[in-house]
């Protein structure tokens, strides 16, 4: 693919690339190439976590993406409608096109009774029923989070509740955007993707190239460490964590370049990597730090 | 020439490397070599990270660079063994191989088609776990399963001996 490369002295810091963004598609709008198409957020079984890491988003920000981005259906976290009024509006959104994005795991046990989500008509709505319907229907479905990619925590050991990730009960193609949470930038980016140019370029698991393409390891900051077997025993060392349980070596991620919380920090900061944005989190990147190690 | 000038005149080094680069990357039209410069201004950048840490936290051994030609050190990685590929003939147990767990100071050892191969400082093996795998025990169902048709995978591994 013929790509085009921004190169120093063009600016290339996150403000810079996000106005780029943010220019085409206002001129992609004005000139009416682009129109704003309807958006519906389920939220299944899970934490939650990932809307609220959305609200942390600011390239562009959550209230720029739901007003002039897209034009945001149902959300039972943001809406102000509640109980069946609340349905009303997932049903109506049905009867046209829209953009589907799911946060957490679908509860699979006694036929899916073991989440309901709302009432409709007097009968209970399961989870499972609701990523059925609206993932059948959907332009494209998004699986935000480590919960909606593969189970995540919700589908941790012991599962009481038969969790499994979005695309066990869909028999279509999902974007799977694994992170516990999924960084704002993530979602937004590939939502602002799929508006302007479609779906991004993705791997064989389906996550998109342009952020989970390459090991978080090989962007660390602490990679010299370990290159020349310097290891940390303890979290406070600057040196590598490899010894004391890191999970960067198998997680694919843009972490180191494009940080956390309105972009200052990210967990290599004070701790080990956990491998979140990996599919098996957590019980496959467990344990998350020993200080029971090998030998350099 | 004392520790702290050397560091800053690699520094400086790279800094002018980088800017060649910058500027060969502006007059590359192939995709591919492209690809290959922004590899290298990608490695040139990690080099400068680590000298800049160095100057900062005043690491007391630096044996890698205190001598003066820049003579890259032997990677602890197993990606370029120096040791002939010939396997050791080390014969393991199912019993002994257990001992070899990653804990306690042990190294981590794991068994592949009656290989036994060391792990300790694989880069996919922090903490001797793997995808909630740990170390010590004959993982071929297991490779099997996840890496079928990835035997090269095999190849990158420090062999230590044989499985019987």
């Amino acid at each position: 693919m013929q790509q085009e490369y921004v190169l120093p002295p063009e600016p290339v810091s996150n403000e810079a690339i996000a106005k780029r963004l943010t220019d085409a598609a206002r001129a992609e709008i004005h000139s009416g190439r682009l129109q704003k198409k309807n958006f519906v957020w389920l939220e299944l079984t899970g934490c939650s976590g990932n809307i609220i890491s959305m609200m942390n988003g600011t390239n562009p920000d959550l209230e720029y993406a739901i007003t002039s981005m897209v034009n945001l259906v149902y959300s039972n976290s943001l809406m102000a409608a509640e109980g069946e009024k609340a349905i009303e509006k997932l049903m109506e959104a049905l009867q046209g096109e829209f953009i589907l994005a799911v946060e957490g795991a679908v509860a699979l046990r006694n036929n899916g009774l073991y989440h309901v989500i709302g009432n409709w008509q007097g009968q209970p709505l399961t989870a499972l029923q609701a990523a059925k319907m609206l993932g059948e229907r959907a332009s494209h479905v998004i699986a935000v989070g480590a919960c909606a990619t593969h189970g995540g925590p919700s589908a941790a050991k012991p599962n009481p509740a038969q969790c499994v990730g979005l695309q066990s009960v869909l028999d279509r193609k999902v974007i799977q955007l694994p992170g516990c949470p999924c960084h704002p930038d993530w979602f937004l980016g590939t939502l602002a993707h799929l508006l302007m140019y479609g779906e991004p370029e993705m791997d064989n698991l389906n996550r998109p190239l342009m952020f989970y393409s390459t090991s978080l390891h090989d962007r660390c900051p602490r990679k010299h460490f370990f290159d020349k077997g310097i290891f940390a025993k303890t979290l406070g060392e600057p040196t590598c964590l490899f010894k004391l349980g890191c999970r960067g070596p198998v997680t694919r991620i843009d972490c180191p370049t494009r940080l956390w919380n309105g972009y200052v920090s990210w967990p290599i900061e004070a701790s080990t990597c956990i491998g979140c944005s990996q599919f098996g989190f957590p019980d496959q990147m467990a344990p998350f730090v020993v200080y029971d190690i090998t030998r350099e | 020439m004392n520790q702290r000038e050397y560091l800053l005149r690699q520094a400086e080094l790279i800094f002018s490397e980088l800017n060649y680069l910058i500027r060969l990357l502006y007059h590359t039209e192939d995709y591919y070599q492209k690809n290959l410069l922004l590899n290298q201004v990608w490695n040139k950048i990690s080099q400068l990270q680590f000298i800049h840490q160095l100057i900062v936290y005043h690491l007391p051994p630096i044996p890698a660079l205190v001598p003066a030609p820049p003579v890259p050190t032997v990677p602890i990685q197993p990606m370029q063994p120096e040791i002939p590929r010939a396997i050791p003939p080390n014969v393991f147990t199912r019993d002994q191989l257990a001992r070899f767990n990653g804990k306690n100071g042990n190294p981590a050892y794991v068994a592949v088609n009656g290989m036994v191969y060391d792990v300790t400082n694989h880069k996919g093996w922090s903490a001797a776990t793997h995808f909630g795998l740990t170390a010590g025990k004959d993982l071929t169902k297991e490779f099997a399963s996840c890496h079928a048709g990835q035997q090269w995978i095999l190849g990158t591994l420090i062999p230590v001996g044989r499985l019987v």
